[in-house]
């Protein structure tokens, strides 16, 4: 009896324990599963938490009470994860369904944010989630459970009726929200309207002005090049010789690669000919060069190759047009309507088809734009097919500058040949504008030998800038010759040697104009940068301190040192950073001395790698070091703020928040790593800012510098009563 | 139970008994219920709903949206489902329907022909519940009306007298024979939120100002008001200065006397609720705890009836606290609006409680039916019958979880 009574107490409380260590477990596996911070649940976990919770409904109010208390935590991770939790056992447990039914109003105050006091909490992206998942489960619980349980129809109704949830809607909009989204639609519609009516005034106006181009666009076109039917092949001259298509010269010999053809064949048989294959062709032509010679005769008779012939035409290439003499008038016009058309009305109408399209106007316009924009890009095309050369002209034009004659276009402007950046050799008259000394005679000398393109002009415009005397170069000649009669009268002193030290001395001597330190040149200056005040000239009212003289030391630097302003020639960087990119190709930047990117730039052969070892060995150090710390791209802090602001996971938390914390060694070990931090400030560049301006010892610094500027002008007016006074 | 009906059937107990100790048993077991809705018919919330006494048949709302509703409450579709439906609605297309948001309806009390209405468009109407619509005669009040009450006693067959309080600390009296102001009440120092004819006394009306004040006058009496309710109990009404006289600490927005007119409770935006002996003005001092308390109008609130400790409905949030009146006992919170509670009414004769909120649903609280007694039968195989009642309550554990 009494062993039986112990046995039953001991299984009784055995049971106890199991239960008891059965509500650990499911308290852990909770909040494994809520804080995890995965988008799913881990579904073998979730798995034991619906063993436990289907074995007792004791399990299952443990269970709500623990999910409630998730669900009220501050992190829409948290709340995420319960709500999935939540959706799993609502749809198993009808006791569960009577414990949150019971407490509905609270569960949607936690999911679906009905109580605009108590907002959903970050991060924001997640919340966002939370809400649509809540209310999509809202609605699938209704349509199964609503009738069953009635304060979950009143919720749902509550949302349906007060807060206007459009159960439909994707994005679970509230009512506001789609107040916002149809006040956006419609300032982009009447945004839409103005750019309408605008563009379809701007089409009206400027319709006519875009027929008249393509009307004389094709004139202009009809005069290069006649169209088809006008064609007589005749016309065509295909010598090397020709230059335009005539169009207008019918009785023009033509001329087949020294056969003349006969003018008064028929027109029809030579377009027999076009379908001739080019190989026969060929096989004539040879054969009529072996012919020649037994031929001759009957040639010379009758001015034909052969009693059958065949002329080829090939004009699917297109026609090569060259400006001439005769043209040039057509093709400037062609040559400017085509500039026209390419830069002003083709983007115009480009943008007007734009518009209307987008804005969805009637078809009536947009066929208009759309007949305007074929007509123009096929005149375009059909000027492109022409091949003009403007080359040759051009080529003229340039000739013309060269040889200083006036020029017959309407060009103001003489076309120079490029520079080609860097020169090496500054041609001699050009050096005082370069602002570098003039050189000495002997490189004088060699200059112009190694310039034979402009022997003439140089020594021309020197002689010309000579006679100014404003210039440098006339100061130079002027020295020189001073120097020439110097050195004529001194040869015969006493003191060759010396001269000849002087002379040399003096050509290394830089020439330059004349100013203050020359004029005070070797000597001390005592009153030069010094300014004299004279004492006050008032009887009584003397300013408490006067100093006598004050020296202006920029001033007195001014009288002894002299400015030379340097503009070298701007040496184009030949050589690239070439460092392997991630991408395969290699850097492209051309950086004098050091690459933003890649560091100092060294010799580095075709794959990138650096050609000298030392280079190697000390960019494999930097790699090494590099890899140690952490990549500044890959900063936790920044990943977890992208994770927040999207809501994708990119490993911020597993990968890098360990190795960071590992390495700094400081900072309290977060008690769930897998969540998005949300006491992380936001590394926004305002925040950033903030730290720079509120720092303080800015501060401190900004206050001094404001009660410095307040005190001087306390002291300006220090001995004027009325301002001492405040 | 039993030896209730036992006592009755010997006639050892008093015949009141029984039905205080039922009536009592049934508000103390008032939930919602799923079988009783209410036809949605307000857009918006709910500011007050009245329940007639003649009949107890028919409920009155007023919504926010300046609708008012009639309901028919009796079920005789012999179904426990049953929707109570709108049996006529003074509709926003109606010519006669108050402009904006109606803060009280009131039946007539004789007679269900006739019900007031008040609204912040500055008017209260006189309904003719026929023809739906305004009687001839509307009092057109100039002044923003916050609480406007024809007193609903039965007994009083003589005067057919509404009190008007109004934005104006003074408390109109209108005739609504002639629906003219015959009368004036001055005394309070800022708006009237609330005003109650005593269910007891005819003459003797309450009036609930923001100057967190509560004065009870005798209509009769012209000069002013009978005394002012003192929170503290201290004889201030001698001395000159009864401004110091106050109810509560902030605004005072609920009045209900007690169905025997014996008690009155008040309740003020310091969270409070307390309890007056009509008679004297004293403050009974029972502590109903933290009473929240957020509405800047009038707050509607109900006492039950035939009970024999009184409860008190009194909105609290987006739930009905009920406390135990004289005791001053949290018995339970009813949670079903999910919005704020505006308004709730006691059906006395089946001790069924409607309330309305801003979530613009009216519900229906019911007492649950008693269960059989066989207690090892509701032990074991509770979940099965409601499972054989509903397909939806069964649990749905698929097997892969073992």
């Amino acid at each position: 009896m009494y062993c039986t009574a112990g046995h039953i107490g001991s299984r009784v409380s055995g049971v106890s324990w199991m239960d008891h260590a059965e509500r650990e477990r499911l308290s852990a596996l909770v909040e494994e599963l809520t804080t995890s911070g995965e988008p799913q649940l881990n579904p073998a976990k979730m798995k034991d938490v619906k063993k436990i919770c289907k074995s007792s409904n004791d399990y299952i109010d443990h269970f709500y009470h623990l999910i409630m208390t998730q669900l009220a935590q501050e992190h829409a991770e948290i709340r995420f994860s319960a709500l999935q939790m939540v959706s799993e056992l609502f749809s198993r447990s009808h006791h569960f369904r009577m414990l949150l039914v019971s407490n509905f109003q609270g569960f949607l105050e936690l999911t679906v944010e009905t109580d605009p006091e108590q907002p959903l909490p970050p991060p924001r992206e997640v919340a966002r989630k939370l809400k649509i998942l809540a209310i999509r489960l809202v609605q699938e619980w209704q349509s199964t459970y609503g009738q069953a349980y009635k304060k979950l129809a009143l919720g749902y109704h509550f949302l349906k009726q007060v807060k206007k949830v459009d159960f439909h809607d994707v994005q679970a909009r509230t009512q506001a929200e789609r107040k916002r989204q149809e006040e956006k639609q419609k300032r982009l519609e009447r945004l839409y309207k103005d750019k309408v009516t605008k563009a379809t005034q701007e089409m009206e106006e400027s319709s006519q002005e875009i027929q008249d181009c393509l009307t004389e666009m094709d004139s202009c076109l009809k005069l290069l090049k006649p169209p088809p039917m006008e064609f007589h092949l005749g016309d065509l001259e295909q010598t090397a010789t020709t230059q335009t298509v005539q169009p207008a010269a019918p009785e023009h010999h033509g001329k087949t690669a020294g056969s003349s053809i006969d003018e008064e064949q028929p027109c029809c048989s030579k377009n027999l000919g076009n379908t001739l294959d080019a190989d026969e062709d060929e096989e004539e032509e040879d054969s009529d060069m072996e012919e020649v010679a037994e031929e001759e005769a009957f040639i010379r008779h009758t001015g034909l190759i052969s009693h059958k012939y065949s002329l080829d035409l090939d004009l699917s290439e297109g026609l090569n047009v060259k400006e001439s003499d005769e043209n040039e008038a057509v093709v400037n016009t062609m040559r400017d309507l085509h500039r026209l058309i390419s830069t002003k009305h083709l983007p115009a109408v480009r943008s007007w088809v734009q518009v209307f399209t987008k804005a969805g106007v009637d078809q009536q316009l947009l066929r208009r734009a759309l007949d305007l924009r074929t007509s123009l890009e096929v005149a375009l095309q059909r000027h492109d097919e022409l091949h003009i050369e403007y080359k040759k002209r051009e080529r003229r034009v340039l000739k013309a500058a060269s040889e200083g004659e006036e020029d017959e276009d309407d060009d103001d402007f003489e076309e120079v040949p490029e520079k080609e950046g860097f020169e090496p050799h500054i041609p001699d008259h050009l050096r005082a504008e370069y602002g570098l000394e003039p050189l000495t005679s002997s490189s004088l000398s060699s200059a112009p030998s190694s310039l034979p393109d402009h022997p003439k002009r140089s020594k021309r415009t020197v002689n010309e800038e000579e006679q100014d005397p404003t210039c440098a170069a006339a100061t130079l000649r002027l020295l020189r010759d001073r120097f020439s009669s110097a050195e004529l009268g001194s040869t015969g002193g006493s003191h060759g040697e010396t001269t000849e030290v002087q002379s040399d001395e003096r050509k290394k001597a830089p020439v330059i104009p004349f100013g203050l330190d020359l004029y005070y040149w070797g000597e001390d200056q005592p009153t030069a940068g010094k300014i004299i005040r004279s004492a006050s000239q008032h009887q009584f009212w003397v300013p408490h301190e006067v100093e006598e003289e004050v020296e202006n030391k920029e001033l007195s630097a001014q009288a002894k040192s002299r400015f030379i302003t340097f503009s070298g020639s701007f040496q184009p960087v030949k050589h690239k950073c070439k460092a392997p990119m991630p991408n395969g190709s290699l850097c492209e930047r051309q950086d004098r001395v050091k690459c933003p990117f890649h560091g100092p730039i060294i010799p580095r052969d075709e794959l990138g790698q650096p050609t000298n070892p030392e280079d190697a060995a000390r960019l494999e150090q930097e790699r090494m070091r590099r890899q140690e710390e952490q990549p500044d791209w890959r900063d936790p802090e920044l990943m977890r703020d992208i994770e927040a602001a999207t809501g994708e996971d990119l490993g911020s938390s597993k990968t890098f928040g360990k190795g960071k914390k590992g390495s700094k060694g400081k900072g309290k070990k977060r008690k769930y790593p897998n969540l998005t931090d949300l006491n992380q400030k936001a590394n926004t560049s305002r925040s950033r800012l903030e730290k720079k301006v509120f720092d303080k010892s800015s501060m401190r610094r900004v206050t001094d510098a404001m009660n410095q500027l307040d005190k001087r002008k306390h002291e300006k007016f220090a001995n004027q009563f009325n301002y001492a006074l405040n | 139970m039993l030896s209730f009906l036992f006592g009755r059937q010997t006639g050892l107990d008093d015949p009141l008994r029984l039905k205080q100790a039922e009536s009592t048993r049934r508000v103390l077991c008032l939930e919602l219920n799923p079988d009783r809705n209410v036809e949605r018919i307000h857009g918006n919330g709910i500011n007050t709903i009245d329940i007639e006494v003649i009949e107890g048949r028919y409920m009155l709302s007023g919504g926010a949206d300046g609708v008012v509703v009639i309901y028919d409450l009796e079920n005789h579709s012999r179904n426990l489902q049953y929707t109570c439906k709108a049996v006529c609605t003074v509709g926003r297309s109606s010519r006669h329907v108050h402009k904006f948001s109606v803060e009280t309806v009131q039946w007539y009390p004789h007679d269900t022909g006739m019900f007031t209405s008040s609204s912040f468009d500055k008017t209260m109407k006189v309904w003719d519940t026929e023809t739906l619509k305004a009687t001839s005669f509307y009092f057109c009040c100039l002044l923003l009306l916050y609480n406007c009450t024809v007193h609903s006693v039965p007994l009083n067959h003589l005067h057919c007298l509404s009190s008007v309080g109004t934005k104006n600390p003074k408390v109109q009296l209108c005739d609504l024979k002639s629906g003219s102001c015959i009368q004036v009440l001055q005394g309070h120092r800022g708006e009237v939120l609330s005003v109650r004819w005593s269910p007891r006394y005819e003459h003797i009306l309450a009036t609930a100002s923001t100057d967190s004040s509560v004065r009870l006058w005798d209509v009769r009496r012209a000069s002013g008001s009978l005394f002012t309710l003192n929170q503290f109990n201290e004889d201030l009404s001698k001395s000159s200065s009864e401004a110091a006289n106050t109810a509560h600490n902030g605004r005072v927005n609920g009045l209900c006397f007690t169905s025997d007119g014996l008690f009155l409770l008040t309740t003020g935006t310091d969270d409070r609720m307390r309890l007056w002996e009509t008679a004297t003005g004293a403050n009974t001092l029972v502590n109903y705890g933290k009473v929240v308390n957020e509405s800047r109008k009038g707050l509607k609130f109900a006492v039950s009836r035939g009970c024999s400790p009184d409860f008190a409905f009194v909105p609290c949030g987006s739930s009905v606290a009920v406390y135990a009146v004289h005791s001053g006992k949290l018995v339970t919170m009813l949670r079903g609006h999910y919005s704020n509670v505006d308004c709730c009414v006691f059906h006395p004769d089946y001790q069924e409680l409607y309330s309305g909120g801003k979530d613009s649903n009216i519900l229906a609280w019911v007492p649950t039916p008693r269960t059989p007694d066989t207690e090892e039968e509701q032990g074991s195989k509770k979940g099965g019958s409601q499972a054989a009642l509903n397909p939806a309550f069964e649990d749905a554990w698929s097997s892969d979880e073992d």
